[in-house]
Protein backbone atom coordinates (compact mmCIF):
# COMPACT_ATOMS: atom_id res chain seq x y z
CA UNK A 1 0.00 0.00 0.00
CA UNK A 2 1.09 3.59 -0.95
CA UNK A 3 -0.38 5.56 0.96
CA UNK A 4 -0.62 9.84 -0.07
CA UNK A 5 -1.29 10.86 2.86
CA UNK A 6 -2.24 9.27 6.19
CA UNK A 7 -5.77 10.46 8.30
CA UNK A 8 -5.39 9.57 11.52
CA UNK A 9 -8.57 9.26 13.41
CA UNK A 10 -7.81 7.28 16.74
CA UNK A 11 -10.58 6.67 19.03
CA UNK A 12 -10.15 5.00 22.83
CA UNK A 13 -12.13 2.34 24.12
CA UNK A 14 -11.99 0.47 27.60
CA UNK A 15 -12.37 -2.76 27.98
CA UNK A 16 -12.88 -3.26 31.62
CA UNK A 17 -9.63 -1.38 31.97
CA UNK A 18 -8.13 -4.01 30.59
CA UNK A 19 -7.41 -3.80 27.03
CA UNK A 20 -7.18 -0.94 24.65
CA UNK A 21 -7.60 -0.54 21.34
CA UNK A 22 -6.45 1.73 18.92
CA UNK A 23 -7.89 2.08 15.67
CA UNK A 24 -5.71 4.21 12.80
CA UNK A 25 -6.76 4.86 9.31
CA UNK A 26 -4.69 5.65 6.80
CA UNK A 27 -6.30 7.01 3.72
CA UNK A 28 -4.35 5.97 -0.01
CA UNK A 29 -3.99 8.49 -2.78
CA UNK A 30 -5.97 6.92 -5.06
CA UNK A 31 -9.60 7.83 -4.00
CA UNK A 32 -10.96 5.11 -6.05
CA UNK A 33 -9.41 2.35 -4.89
CA UNK A 34 -9.30 3.40 -1.00
CA UNK A 35 -6.99 1.50 1.00
CA UNK A 36 -7.79 1.21 4.79
CA UNK A 37 -4.65 -0.08 7.69
CA UNK A 38 -6.28 -0.85 11.08
CA UNK A 39 -3.87 -0.97 13.76
CA UNK A 40 -4.92 -2.95 16.81
CA UNK A 41 -2.66 -2.74 19.26
CA UNK A 42 -3.91 -4.76 22.68
CA UNK A 43 -1.56 -5.36 25.64
CA UNK A 44 -1.02 -8.78 24.97
CA UNK A 45 -1.05 -8.93 21.43
CA UNK A 46 -0.16 -6.82 18.25
CA UNK A 47 -1.81 -7.47 15.16
CA UNK A 48 -1.61 -5.32 11.91
CA UNK A 49 -4.21 -6.18 9.25
CA UNK A 50 -4.14 -4.34 6.03
CA UNK A 51 -7.25 -4.40 2.91
CA UNK A 52 -9.12 -2.39 0.67
CA UNK A 53 -12.42 -0.99 1.97
CA UNK A 54 -15.23 -3.60 0.73
CA UNK A 55 -12.76 -6.50 1.08
CA UNK A 56 -12.83 -8.13 4.81
CA UNK A 57 -11.61 -5.74 6.43
CA UNK A 58 -11.86 -6.21 10.17
CA UNK A 59 -12.01 -3.29 12.86
CA UNK A 60 -12.04 -5.65 15.67
CA UNK A 61 -9.83 -8.27 14.12
CA UNK A 62 -10.17 -12.07 15.04
CA UNK A 63 -12.85 -12.57 16.77
CA UNK A 64 -16.14 -14.36 15.77
CA UNK A 65 -19.76 -16.12 17.29
CA UNK A 66 -18.98 -19.81 17.50
CA UNK A 67 -22.28 -20.44 19.24
CA UNK A 68 -25.41 -18.40 19.92
CA UNK A 69 -28.74 -19.49 22.09
CA UNK A 70 -31.71 -18.13 22.82
CA UNK A 71 -34.20 -18.82 25.42
CA UNK A 72 -37.98 -17.60 25.79
CA UNK A 73 -40.16 -18.77 28.93
CA UNK A 74 -43.29 -20.52 28.06
CA UNK A 75 -45.99 -18.23 29.70
CA UNK A 76 -47.71 -15.40 27.78
CA UNK A 77 -49.93 -12.85 28.73
CA UNK A 78 -51.63 -10.47 25.84
CA UNK A 79 -51.44 -7.03 26.03
CA UNK A 80 -55.11 -6.98 26.14
CA UNK A 81 -55.24 -8.87 29.09
CA UNK A 82 -53.68 -6.12 30.59
CA UNK A 83 -55.59 -3.03 28.95
CA UNK A 84 -58.95 -4.94 30.24
CA UNK A 85 -57.81 -4.35 34.15
CA UNK A 86 -56.78 -0.89 33.57
CA UNK A 87 -59.38 0.14 31.41
CA UNK A 88 -57.05 0.79 28.31
CA UNK A 89 -58.40 0.81 24.76
CA UNK A 90 -56.90 -2.16 22.46
CA UNK A 91 -55.73 0.84 19.71
CA UNK A 92 -53.07 1.98 21.80
CA UNK A 93 -50.94 -1.41 22.78
CA UNK A 94 -47.90 -1.22 22.79
CA UNK A 95 -46.97 -5.15 21.70
CA UNK A 96 -49.78 -8.04 21.05
CA UNK A 97 -48.31 -10.27 24.18
CA UNK A 98 -44.94 -10.36 26.18
CA UNK A 99 -43.45 -13.70 27.28
CA UNK A 100 -43.45 -14.24 31.41
CA UNK A 101 -41.26 -16.04 33.42
CA UNK A 102 -42.67 -18.78 35.74
CA UNK A 103 -42.04 -19.08 39.05
CA UNK A 104 -39.28 -21.21 38.86
CA UNK A 105 -37.47 -19.11 36.51
CA UNK A 106 -34.95 -16.49 36.92
CA UNK A 107 -32.05 -14.66 35.15
CA UNK A 108 -29.83 -17.28 36.57
CA UNK A 109 -31.95 -20.07 34.85
CA UNK A 110 -33.07 -18.23 32.10
CA UNK A 111 -29.00 -17.17 31.15
CA UNK A 112 -28.37 -21.05 31.90
CA UNK A 113 -30.58 -22.32 29.19
CA UNK A 114 -29.84 -19.83 26.67
CA UNK A 115 -26.24 -20.64 27.70
CA UNK A 116 -26.40 -24.09 27.20
CA UNK A 117 -27.58 -24.10 23.90
CA UNK A 118 -24.72 -21.69 22.54
CA UNK A 119 -22.33 -24.55 24.07
CA UNK A 120 -24.10 -27.23 22.13
CA UNK A 121 -24.44 -25.08 18.94
CA UNK A 122 -20.45 -24.39 18.85
CA UNK A 123 -20.07 -27.98 20.48
CA UNK A 124 -17.26 -27.35 22.34
CA UNK A 125 -15.85 -28.32 25.80
CA UNK A 126 -17.55 -26.12 28.61
CA UNK A 127 -13.85 -25.89 29.91
CA UNK A 128 -12.50 -24.14 27.08
CA UNK A 129 -14.87 -21.09 28.25
CA UNK A 130 -12.60 -18.46 30.03
CA UNK A 131 -15.04 -15.64 31.06
CA UNK A 132 -18.99 -16.00 31.88
CA UNK A 133 -20.49 -12.24 31.95
CA UNK A 134 -24.06 -12.17 32.93
CA UNK A 135 -25.87 -8.42 31.90
CA UNK A 136 -28.79 -8.08 33.19
CA UNK A 137 -31.28 -5.38 35.01
CA UNK A 138 -33.10 -8.62 37.20
CA UNK A 139 -29.91 -10.94 39.21
CA UNK A 140 -31.94 -12.24 41.58
CA UNK A 141 -29.45 -11.18 44.18
CA UNK A 142 -28.69 -7.72 44.75
CA UNK A 143 -24.82 -9.07 46.31
CA UNK A 144 -23.62 -12.81 44.64
CA UNK A 145 -22.89 -13.06 41.36
CA UNK A 146 -24.96 -14.72 38.81
CA UNK A 147 -22.74 -15.48 36.81
CA UNK A 148 -21.15 -18.40 39.12
CA UNK A 149 -23.94 -19.77 39.17
CA UNK A 150 -24.56 -20.16 35.62
CA UNK A 151 -20.88 -21.26 34.81
CA UNK A 152 -21.27 -24.32 37.43
CA UNK A 153 -24.21 -24.97 36.11
CA UNK A 154 -22.79 -25.37 32.50
CA UNK A 155 -20.32 -27.42 34.39
CA UNK A 156 -17.15 -24.28 33.08
CA UNK A 157 -13.87 -24.93 35.02
CA UNK A 158 -13.29 -22.81 37.58
CA UNK A 159 -9.94 -21.21 36.08
CA UNK A 160 -12.81 -18.58 35.37
CA UNK A 161 -13.81 -14.65 34.80
CA UNK A 162 -16.87 -13.98 35.57
CA UNK A 163 -19.11 -10.75 36.61
CA UNK A 164 -22.56 -9.34 36.44
CA UNK A 165 -23.24 -6.35 34.18
CA UNK A 166 -25.80 -3.84 34.82
CA UNK A 167 -26.60 -1.20 32.19
CA UNK A 168 -30.57 -1.56 31.41
CA UNK A 169 -30.81 -2.66 28.12
CA UNK A 170 -27.90 -2.88 27.24
CA UNK A 171 -25.88 -5.10 29.78
CA UNK A 172 -26.28 -8.17 27.39
CA UNK A 173 -23.84 -6.20 24.62
CA UNK A 174 -21.53 -5.16 27.13
CA UNK A 175 -20.51 -8.22 27.79
CA UNK A 176 -19.78 -8.72 24.18
CA UNK A 177 -17.57 -6.12 24.26
CA UNK A 178 -16.27 -6.83 26.80
CA UNK A 179 -15.95 -10.78 25.99
CA UNK A 180 -15.01 -9.46 22.39
CA UNK A 181 -12.03 -7.80 23.98
CA UNK A 182 -10.67 -10.76 26.39
CA UNK A 183 -11.00 -12.52 23.18
CA UNK A 184 -9.35 -10.60 20.78
CA UNK A 185 -6.25 -9.53 23.31
CA UNK A 186 -5.44 -13.87 24.24
CA UNK A 187 -6.35 -14.06 27.74
CA UNK A 188 -9.54 -16.65 27.17
CA UNK A 189 -10.14 -18.50 24.20
CA UNK A 190 -13.70 -18.29 24.29
CA UNK A 191 -15.65 -16.38 26.30
CA UNK A 192 -19.81 -16.70 27.26
CA UNK A 193 -21.73 -13.10 26.82
CA UNK A 194 -25.09 -13.04 27.86
CA UNK A 195 -27.90 -10.83 28.17
CA UNK A 196 -31.20 -12.18 30.55
CA UNK A 197 -33.99 -10.35 32.17
CA UNK A 198 -37.24 -10.86 33.97
CA UNK A 199 -37.92 -7.62 33.60
CA UNK A 200 -40.36 -5.14 35.89
CA UNK A 201 -43.21 -3.56 35.51
CA UNK A 202 -45.00 -1.81 37.93
CA UNK A 203 -49.04 -2.59 37.42
CA UNK A 204 -50.89 -0.08 35.22
CA UNK A 205 -47.50 1.56 34.29
CA UNK A 206 -46.76 1.63 30.44
CA UNK A 207 -43.60 -0.80 30.77
CA UNK A 208 -46.37 -3.36 32.30
CA UNK A 209 -47.22 -3.99 28.46
CA UNK A 210 -44.00 -4.64 27.86
CA UNK A 211 -41.53 -5.18 30.46
CA UNK A 212 -40.74 -9.69 29.44
CA UNK A 213 -38.84 -12.15 30.12
CA UNK A 214 -35.82 -14.27 28.01
CA UNK A 215 -32.02 -14.35 27.56
CA UNK A 216 -29.70 -14.65 24.78
CA UNK A 217 -25.87 -16.00 25.27
CA UNK A 218 -23.25 -15.41 22.33
CA UNK A 219 -20.08 -17.80 22.87
CA UNK A 220 -17.38 -15.71 21.43
CA UNK A 221 -13.92 -17.21 20.18
CA UNK A 222 -11.36 -16.61 17.66
CA UNK A 223 -12.10 -16.63 14.43
CA UNK A 224 -11.53 -19.77 11.52
CA UNK A 225 -13.04 -22.78 11.11
CA UNK A 226 -16.88 -23.45 12.01
CA UNK A 227 -17.40 -19.62 13.01
CA UNK A 228 -21.01 -18.60 12.51
CA UNK A 229 -20.34 -15.03 12.63
CA UNK A 230 -17.42 -12.57 13.00
CA UNK A 231 -17.33 -9.86 14.54
CA UNK A 232 -16.00 -7.11 12.68
CA UNK A 233 -16.85 -3.83 14.13
CA UNK A 234 -18.10 -2.57 18.10
CA UNK A 235 -18.39 0.51 19.28
CA UNK A 236 -20.32 2.48 21.78
CA UNK A 237 -21.76 5.34 22.81
CA UNK A 238 -22.50 6.39 25.86
CA UNK A 239 -24.19 9.91 28.07
CA UNK A 240 -25.32 10.61 30.99
CA UNK A 241 -29.22 10.51 30.17
CA UNK A 242 -31.73 10.13 33.29
CA UNK A 243 -34.83 8.36 31.27
CA UNK A 244 -35.00 5.36 33.13
CA UNK A 245 -33.42 4.36 36.37
CA UNK A 246 -34.69 1.96 39.57
CA UNK A 247 -32.66 2.94 43.45
CA UNK A 248 -32.04 0.37 45.96
CA UNK A 249 -34.47 -1.44 47.15
CA UNK A 250 -37.12 -0.64 45.33
CA UNK A 251 -38.94 -3.59 43.56
CA UNK A 252 -39.95 -1.44 40.33
CA UNK A 253 -38.06 1.52 38.10
CA UNK A 254 -39.19 4.63 37.26
CA UNK A 255 -39.19 6.28 33.66
CA UNK A 256 -39.67 9.75 32.75
CA UNK A 257 -42.47 8.77 30.07
CA UNK A 258 -41.77 10.49 26.83
CA UNK A 259 -38.30 11.86 27.48
CA UNK A 260 -37.45 8.09 26.76
CA UNK A 261 -37.89 8.51 23.56
CA UNK A 262 -35.77 11.30 21.50
CA UNK A 263 -33.09 12.30 23.33
CA UNK A 264 -32.54 8.88 24.89
CA UNK A 265 -33.62 5.91 22.63
CA UNK A 266 -33.53 7.44 19.10
CA UNK A 267 -30.68 10.15 20.14
CA UNK A 268 -27.91 7.17 21.78
CA UNK A 269 -29.32 4.46 18.78
CA UNK A 270 -28.70 6.98 15.93
CA UNK A 271 -25.53 8.47 17.37
CA UNK A 272 -23.79 4.77 17.48
CA UNK A 273 -25.23 4.01 14.01
CA UNK A 274 -23.76 6.81 12.36
CA UNK A 275 -20.21 5.84 14.21
CA UNK A 276 -20.46 2.51 12.18
CA UNK A 277 -20.78 5.17 8.91
CA UNK A 278 -18.03 7.22 10.17
CA UNK A 279 -15.40 4.16 10.17
CA UNK A 280 -16.64 3.38 6.85
CA UNK A 281 -19.68 1.06 6.16
CA UNK A 282 -22.18 2.03 3.96
CA UNK A 283 -26.06 1.20 5.16
CA UNK A 284 -26.19 -0.81 1.85
CA UNK A 285 -23.73 -3.25 2.75
CA UNK A 286 -26.40 -4.57 5.60
CA UNK A 287 -28.78 -6.65 4.77
CA UNK A 288 -30.06 -7.04 7.99
CA UNK A 289 -30.74 -4.39 10.78
CA UNK A 290 -31.25 -5.01 14.89
CA UNK A 291 -32.31 -2.30 16.74
CA UNK A 292 -33.02 -2.72 20.58
CA UNK A 293 -36.81 -3.08 20.90
CA UNK A 294 -39.03 -1.80 23.70
CA UNK A 295 -41.76 -1.45 22.10
CA UNK A 296 -42.70 -2.17 18.01
CA UNK A 297 -42.63 1.16 16.61
CA UNK A 298 -39.78 2.13 18.28
CA UNK A 299 -37.28 0.04 15.67
CA UNK A 300 -38.73 0.85 12.71
CA UNK A 301 -39.10 4.55 13.48
CA UNK A 302 -34.99 5.06 14.31
CA UNK A 303 -34.69 2.84 10.71
CA UNK A 304 -36.48 5.64 8.80
CA UNK A 305 -34.65 8.82 10.01
CA UNK A 306 -31.73 7.06 9.37
CA UNK A 307 -33.15 5.95 5.44
CA UNK A 308 -32.16 2.26 6.10
CA UNK A 309 -35.68 0.22 4.58
CA UNK A 310 -38.27 -0.88 7.03
CA UNK A 311 -37.95 -4.84 5.20
CA UNK A 312 -33.98 -4.85 7.02
CA UNK A 313 -35.94 -4.03 10.36
CA UNK A 314 -38.78 -6.39 10.08
CA UNK A 315 -36.92 -9.91 10.53
CA UNK A 316 -35.39 -9.21 13.78
CA UNK A 317 -38.19 -7.94 15.25
CA UNK A 318 -39.45 -10.16 18.19
CA UNK A 319 -40.74 -7.67 20.57
CA UNK A 320 -44.63 -7.42 18.77
CA UNK A 321 -45.03 -11.13 19.84
CA UNK A 322 -42.90 -11.80 23.25
CA UNK A 323 -42.25 -7.77 24.41
CA UNK A 324 -38.95 -6.35 25.47
CA UNK A 325 -36.93 -8.47 27.15
CA UNK A 326 -34.41 -6.13 28.13
CA UNK A 327 -30.83 -7.07 28.71
CA UNK A 328 -31.55 -9.59 26.02
CA UNK A 329 -33.92 -7.56 23.79
CA UNK A 330 -31.43 -6.62 20.75
CA UNK A 331 -29.57 -10.18 21.16
CA UNK A 332 -32.90 -12.38 20.90
CA UNK A 333 -33.60 -10.07 17.13
CA UNK A 334 -30.00 -11.24 16.39
CA UNK A 335 -30.27 -14.45 17.23
CA UNK A 336 -33.60 -14.98 15.48
CA UNK A 337 -31.61 -12.90 12.40
CA UNK A 338 -28.74 -15.78 12.76
CA UNK A 339 -31.75 -18.12 11.90
CA UNK A 340 -32.64 -17.47 9.10
CA UNK A 341 -29.21 -15.59 7.71
CA UNK A 342 -27.19 -17.13 4.92
CA UNK A 343 -23.32 -17.24 4.35
CA UNK A 344 -21.51 -13.59 3.60
CA UNK A 345 -24.31 -11.94 4.61
CA UNK A 346 -24.02 -8.77 6.99
CA UNK A 347 -25.91 -8.12 10.07
CA UNK A 348 -25.72 -4.23 12.13
CA UNK A 349 -26.94 -4.72 15.35
CA UNK A 350 -27.09 -1.87 17.74
CA UNK A 351 -28.31 -1.92 21.27
CA UNK A 352 -30.17 0.61 23.69
CA UNK A 353 -29.87 0.82 27.60
CA UNK A 354 -30.93 3.57 29.36
CA UNK A 355 -28.64 5.85 31.50
CA UNK A 356 -27.63 6.02 28.41
CA UNK A 357 -26.25 4.62 25.80
CA UNK A 358 -25.74 2.21 22.31
CA UNK A 359 -23.26 -0.57 21.56
CA UNK A 360 -23.11 -1.24 17.65
CA UNK A 361 -22.27 -4.04 16.00
CA UNK A 362 -21.13 -5.24 13.00
CA UNK A 363 -21.56 -8.88 11.79
CA UNK A 364 -20.63 -10.87 8.79
CA UNK A 365 -22.19 -14.71 8.89
CA UNK A 366 -19.98 -17.43 7.99
CA UNK A 367 -20.13 -21.40 6.65
CA UNK A 368 -21.06 -22.37 10.29
CA UNK A 369 -24.03 -21.01 10.28
CA UNK A 370 -25.72 -23.91 8.55
CA UNK A 371 -24.36 -26.91 10.58
CA UNK A 372 -24.60 -25.31 13.65
CA UNK A 373 -28.22 -23.68 13.64
CA UNK A 374 -30.47 -26.96 13.89
CA UNK A 375 -28.29 -27.96 16.96
CA UNK A 376 -30.43 -25.75 19.42
CA UNK A 377 -34.19 -24.43 19.52
CA UNK A 378 -34.87 -21.68 16.69
CA UNK A 379 -36.23 -18.28 17.95
CA UNK A 380 -39.39 -19.26 16.15
CA UNK A 381 -39.96 -22.19 18.15
CA UNK A 382 -39.66 -20.68 21.37
CA UNK A 383 -41.94 -18.19 20.17
CA UNK A 384 -44.53 -21.03 18.76
CA UNK A 385 -43.96 -22.52 22.67
CA UNK A 386 -46.18 -20.80 24.10
CA UNK A 387 -49.61 -21.03 26.74
CA UNK A 388 -51.60 -17.89 27.77
CA UNK A 389 -52.53 -16.85 31.29
CA UNK A 390 -54.48 -14.31 32.65
CA UNK A 391 -53.83 -11.07 34.47
CA UNK A 392 -54.27 -13.15 38.07
CA UNK A 393 -51.92 -15.73 37.14
CA UNK A 394 -49.37 -13.55 35.33
CA UNK A 395 -49.74 -11.11 39.37
CA UNK A 396 -48.59 -15.16 40.61
CA UNK A 397 -45.73 -15.65 38.72
CA UNK A 398 -44.15 -12.63 38.75
CA UNK A 399 -44.19 -12.88 42.59
CA UNK A 400 -46.62 -9.70 42.66
CA UNK A 401 -48.87 -11.14 45.43
CA UNK A 402 -47.75 -10.18 48.63
CA UNK A 403 -48.56 -11.17 51.95
CA UNK B 1 -33.23 -16.02 62.64
CA UNK B 2 -32.86 -19.81 61.33
CA UNK B 3 -32.71 -20.19 58.07
CA UNK B 4 -34.11 -22.98 56.23
CA UNK B 5 -31.69 -23.30 53.20
CA UNK B 6 -28.08 -23.84 54.91
CA UNK B 7 -25.04 -22.30 52.64
CA UNK B 8 -22.69 -25.82 53.68
CA UNK B 9 -25.56 -28.23 52.79
CA UNK B 10 -26.89 -26.06 49.96
CA UNK B 11 -22.85 -25.94 48.53
CA UNK B 12 -22.27 -29.38 49.15
CA UNK B 13 -24.83 -30.50 46.76
CA UNK B 14 -24.55 -28.46 44.03
CA UNK B 15 -22.95 -30.44 41.38
CA UNK B 16 -25.66 -33.15 41.46
CA UNK B 17 -28.66 -30.61 41.60
CA UNK B 18 -27.10 -28.34 38.52
CA UNK B 19 -25.68 -31.41 36.73
CA UNK B 20 -27.11 -34.56 38.31
CA UNK B 21 -23.18 -35.68 38.99
CA UNK B 22 -23.55 -39.04 40.87
CA UNK B 23 -21.32 -41.47 43.18
CA UNK B 24 -21.95 -44.86 41.71
CA UNK B 25 -20.75 -47.94 43.47
CA UNK B 26 -18.78 -50.13 41.29
CA UNK B 27 -19.78 -52.81 43.26
CA UNK B 28 -23.37 -53.00 43.95
CA UNK B 29 -24.60 -49.93 41.77
CA UNK B 30 -25.63 -48.47 44.21
CA UNK B 31 -25.91 -44.02 43.52
CA UNK B 32 -24.94 -41.17 46.05
CA UNK B 33 -25.97 -37.77 45.52
CA UNK B 34 -22.90 -36.91 47.39
CA UNK B 35 -19.38 -37.35 47.45
CA UNK B 36 -18.48 -40.16 49.23
CA UNK B 37 -15.66 -43.06 49.03
CA UNK B 38 -17.30 -45.94 50.83
CA UNK B 39 -20.82 -46.85 49.27
CA UNK B 40 -23.28 -46.92 52.00
CA UNK B 41 -25.13 -50.17 50.99
CA UNK B 42 -22.37 -52.51 50.65
CA UNK B 43 -19.23 -50.80 52.25
CA UNK B 44 -17.30 -51.06 48.84
CA UNK B 45 -14.65 -48.27 48.55
CA UNK B 46 -14.90 -48.58 44.69
CA UNK B 47 -16.86 -45.56 44.45
CA UNK B 48 -16.57 -43.82 40.95
CA UNK B 49 -17.90 -40.04 40.10
CA UNK B 50 -20.71 -40.56 37.75
CA UNK B 51 -23.35 -38.29 35.58
CA UNK B 52 -27.13 -39.37 34.99
CA UNK B 53 -28.37 -39.17 31.63
CA UNK B 54 -30.28 -35.74 30.78
CA UNK B 55 -33.18 -37.14 29.73
CA UNK B 56 -35.43 -39.67 31.57
CA UNK B 57 -39.12 -41.44 31.50
CA UNK B 58 -41.85 -40.43 33.66
CA UNK B 59 -42.83 -43.11 35.83
CA UNK B 60 -45.73 -40.90 37.88
CA UNK B 61 -46.02 -38.15 39.24
CA UNK B 62 -48.62 -36.21 41.97
CA UNK B 63 -49.48 -32.72 42.76
CA UNK B 64 -48.37 -31.42 45.86
CA UNK B 65 -51.07 -28.52 47.62
CA UNK B 66 -49.94 -28.91 51.02
CA UNK B 67 -46.52 -27.71 50.31
CA UNK B 68 -43.54 -27.52 53.07
CA UNK B 69 -41.68 -24.48 54.02
CA UNK B 70 -40.43 -22.14 51.77
CA UNK B 71 -42.44 -24.00 48.93
CA UNK B 72 -45.29 -22.52 49.95
CA UNK B 73 -46.02 -19.96 46.92
CA UNK B 74 -45.44 -22.58 44.30
CA UNK B 75 -48.30 -24.56 45.09
CA UNK B 76 -49.92 -26.66 43.30
CA UNK B 77 -46.93 -28.44 42.12
CA UNK B 78 -45.86 -31.17 40.10
CA UNK B 79 -43.51 -33.47 42.10
CA UNK B 80 -42.81 -36.90 40.03
CA UNK B 81 -40.47 -40.14 40.04
CA UNK B 82 -38.23 -40.36 36.88
CA UNK B 83 -36.38 -43.36 35.03
CA UNK B 84 -33.16 -43.12 33.47
CA UNK B 85 -32.45 -45.83 30.57
CA UNK B 86 -30.01 -47.72 32.97
CA UNK B 87 -33.15 -48.06 35.47
CA UNK B 88 -31.91 -45.39 38.02
CA UNK B 89 -35.34 -43.56 39.66
CA UNK B 90 -35.02 -40.10 40.77
CA UNK B 91 -38.21 -37.97 42.78
CA UNK B 92 -37.95 -34.74 40.83
CA UNK B 93 -40.06 -31.57 40.63
CA UNK B 94 -42.14 -31.52 37.06
CA UNK B 95 -42.31 -28.17 35.24
CA UNK B 96 -43.49 -26.34 32.37
CA UNK B 97 -46.46 -28.53 31.83
CA UNK B 98 -50.33 -29.33 31.85
CA UNK B 99 -51.66 -32.33 33.67
CA UNK B 100 -52.96 -33.19 30.85
CA UNK B 101 -49.79 -34.09 29.22
CA UNK B 102 -47.94 -36.28 31.95
CA UNK B 103 -49.18 -39.81 30.79
CA UNK B 104 -46.40 -42.89 31.84
CA UNK B 105 -43.72 -43.23 29.90
CA UNK B 106 -43.38 -39.99 28.22
CA UNK B 107 -39.84 -38.48 27.63
CA UNK B 108 -38.63 -35.87 29.97
CA UNK B 109 -35.63 -33.70 29.81
CA UNK B 110 -33.54 -32.33 32.16
CA UNK B 111 -33.57 -28.10 32.95
CA UNK B 112 -32.43 -25.77 35.89
CA UNK B 113 -35.15 -23.92 37.78
CA UNK B 114 -34.55 -21.97 41.19
CA UNK B 115 -36.81 -25.15 43.68
CA UNK B 116 -36.78 -22.67 46.74
CA UNK B 117 -36.23 -19.37 48.19
CA UNK B 118 -35.95 -18.52 51.64
CA UNK B 119 -38.26 -15.86 52.65
CA UNK B 120 -36.56 -12.39 50.61
CA UNK B 121 -33.28 -12.45 52.61
CA UNK B 122 -32.16 -16.13 52.24
CA UNK B 123 -30.65 -18.14 50.16
CA UNK B 124 -31.95 -19.22 46.59
CA UNK B 125 -31.59 -22.30 45.55
CA UNK B 126 -31.10 -24.03 42.19
CA UNK B 127 -31.41 -27.51 40.77
CA UNK B 128 -32.65 -29.86 38.64
CA UNK B 129 -36.55 -30.56 37.15
CA UNK B 130 -37.78 -32.15 34.40
CA UNK B 131 -40.09 -30.54 31.49
CA UNK B 132 -41.62 -32.68 28.71
CA UNK B 133 -39.05 -32.33 26.05
CA UNK B 134 -38.91 -29.97 23.54
CA UNK B 135 -35.94 -30.48 21.54
CA UNK B 136 -35.74 -33.50 20.00
CA UNK B 137 -31.95 -34.79 21.50
CA UNK B 138 -30.16 -32.26 19.88
CA UNK B 139 -28.55 -30.92 23.32
CA UNK B 140 -28.24 -31.11 26.87
CA UNK B 141 -30.88 -28.33 28.42
CA UNK B 142 -29.08 -26.44 31.50
CA UNK B 143 -25.15 -27.93 30.65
Amino acid sequence: MTAGYISLNVRNHQYAGRVAVILAEAVAENPVRCCQSTVVDYRFNTFIRVGAIGDELSRLSGVAVHGYGAYIPMFRIKASEIARIWGVPDSELPVLEKSVNSLDEDTVTIAAEAASYAIARAGIDPDRIGAVYVGSESHPYAVKPTGTIVADVLGVNSKLLSADLEFACKAGTEAVELVSGLVASGMIEYGLAIGADTAQGRPRDALEYTAAAGGVALLIGRSGEGAIADLEYAASYVTDTPDFWRRNHERYPMHGSRFTGAPAYFHHIISAAKMVLDDGYSFDEFDYVVFHQPNTKFPYAAAKMLGIPAKKVEPGVVCNVIGNTYAASSMMGLAKVLDQSKPGERILMVSYGSGAGSDAFVFRVREGIQEKRGRAPLVSELIERRRYIDYALYLKARGKIRE
Amino acid sequence: MHAVFRPPVNWRHRRFRYRLVVWRCQNCGAVHHYATSICRRCRSNRVAEDKLPDRARLITYTVVKNPPVAFEKQAPYIVGLVEFEDGTRLVAGITDCDLEELKPGIELERVVRKIAEDGESGLIVYGYKFRPAITRGRYTPGG
